[in-house]
């Protein structure tokens, strides 16, 4: 099932809220760009499309906005922001039934 | 029969060829998806919703060549997204074909016309049409979110005929469905002239927009067998009779993951089409590392437990079909009278 409520705009806090292997796994799962933020105080915003906490050196790999691909070890990064728009918590289905109902059912064009 | 006797020969001949080899676990359908884009968002698809750069990417026809040669299935259904807005689809198609491969364009055909108009495709005994329809027009507007493409799809198909082109048809469908308007909407499909329609349950994506009409085990059983009980001799199917039977809960089947691999932007994805567990970087990793005994309905899994889908299951029919003689004769006895 969806999930209730959506993940975007939160900061979790590592090791508070979750472990970092627990918000990189919401971060595989999320529909939206995050804003990884690494040990050294540089962040990268991009969408995680992958990431293996069970491999010898855990790690994620993301696409960023200007083409970019992009693997980080787990060991450098210190925290994740969903700061993207989540693109599956639209109501694309209510709206297009709402439309119908309103006599608008968004004809081919 | 809708599958053509080369294709079917040639996927019996693979599929004994892998079990001489010992290999329990082959491919059978590459999915290629070259792009996420496409020109509709359906209530049930939970395969588009990506950020915009995701959506602007798509891979290159050698990166798709190479993905192939690499898992050897021999046929290539390329899904998406709406492949035709993939700029180097007819490229990428003449390719396959070259390499004898069996390929299904999935589209919604929105652009078919179009498209053949600009002369891109070529008919060929390997390359099909396979156009997305969930049924006639009131239900396929509603199931894809927009009034008037049931009526764009059924001019394109016309259009393809007419070129000489393979068309079949793949219906998704949904809780709800009406069997006799099903039956109705097969009987549109071969006055229409296409070679075969597919079918399937639709599965309940995380990602989809539409989470509250996705058939459960049970309630897919009992709309199927409302549909397909007493098929018309007219029908094809371009697809096992033994997964129409399991459609029906005449079969028992489990699924085969491994019988449909995708591949995409992210790499090969595990562990199936419609999971989304990570990705391997190679063909070989996936099928080497995934633990496939995760998957599947007996194995617990809650993700797996209604689903009923054909990259899960036909798989797992065709085995059955030329691996065994009770499959092998299953199958010719449904072929020869007709009767699932």
């Amino acid at each position: 099932m969806a999930p209730e409520r959506s993940l975007e705009g939160w900061t979790p806090v590592i090791g508070v809220e979750a472990t970092l292997e627990d918000v990189v796994d919401l971060a595989f799962d999320y529909r939206g760009d995050v804003t990884v933020v690494r040990t050294d105080g540089t962040v990268l915003t991009g969408y995680v499309y992958n990431r293996d906490r069970h491999a010898p050196e855990p790690y994620l790999q993301l696409f960023t906005p200007d083409g970019g691909a992009h693997r980080l070890r787990y060991a450098d990064v210190a925290g994740i922001r969903f700061t993207g728009k989540d693109t599956a918590a639209g109501k694309s289905y209510e709206a297009w039934r709402r439309r119908r109902a309103d006599g608008d059912g968004g004809p081919v064009s | 029969m809708a599958v053509p006797f080369s294709q079917m020969w040639t996927v019996a001949t693979y599929v004994l060829r892998q079990r001489l080899r010992g290999r329990r676990r082959y491919p059978l359908v590459l999915m290629l998806e070259p792009l996420f884009r496409c020109n509709l968002a359906c209530a049930g698809c939970g395969k588009i919703q990506y950020p915009g750069h995701i959506l602007k990417r798509h891979l290159t026809v050698e990166q798709c060549l190479a993905a192939v040669e690499e898992c050897g299935a021999p046929m290539v259904s390329i899904p998406g997204g709406e492949p035709l807005m993939y700029p180097d689809i007819g490229r990428l198609v003449e390719e396959l074909v070259r390499r004898r491969k069996y390929v299904y364009l999935c589209t919604n055909a929105l652009l078919l016309e179009e498209k053949l108009a600009a002369g891109i495709f070529r008919p060929s005994r390997y390359f099909s049409f396979s156009v997305h329809l969930d049924g006639l027009g009131p239900e396929h507007d509603e199931a894809v979110c927009r009034q008037g493409v049931f009526e764009v799809a059924v001019a394109a198909i016309r259009q393809a005929l007419d070129r000489g082109f393979r068309v079949t048809t793949n219906t998704t469908l949904f809780e709800g469905a009406d069997p006799a308007r099903v039956r109705q909407f097969f009987d549109a499909m071969m006055d229409l002239g296409v070679e075969g329609m597919m079918i399937s349950p639709g599965y309940s994506y995380d990602k989809a927009p539409d989470q509250e009409h996705f058939l459960r085990r049970q309630r897919a059983h009992e709309l199927f067998r409302a549909i397909l009980e007493r098929p018309r001799r007219r029908w094809r199917f371009n697809q096992s009779p033994l997964f129409l039977q399991f459609l029906m809960g005449k079969q028992d089947f489990e699924c085969t993951p491994w019988g449909n691999p995708t591949y995409n932007l992210f790499g090969w994805q595990r562990p199936c089409y419609l999971l989304q567990e990570g990705y391997a970087a190679t063909f070989r990793e996936l099928m080497e590392t995934t633990r496939w005994e995760a998957y599947g309905r007996k194995s617990g899994n809650p993700r797996c437990r209604d689903c009923m889908v054909h990259c899960g299951y036909e798989a797992t029919a065709v085995d059955h079909t030329f691996t065994s003689l009770r499959g092998f004769k299953e199958a010719v006895v449904a072929t020869v009278t007709g009767r699932l």
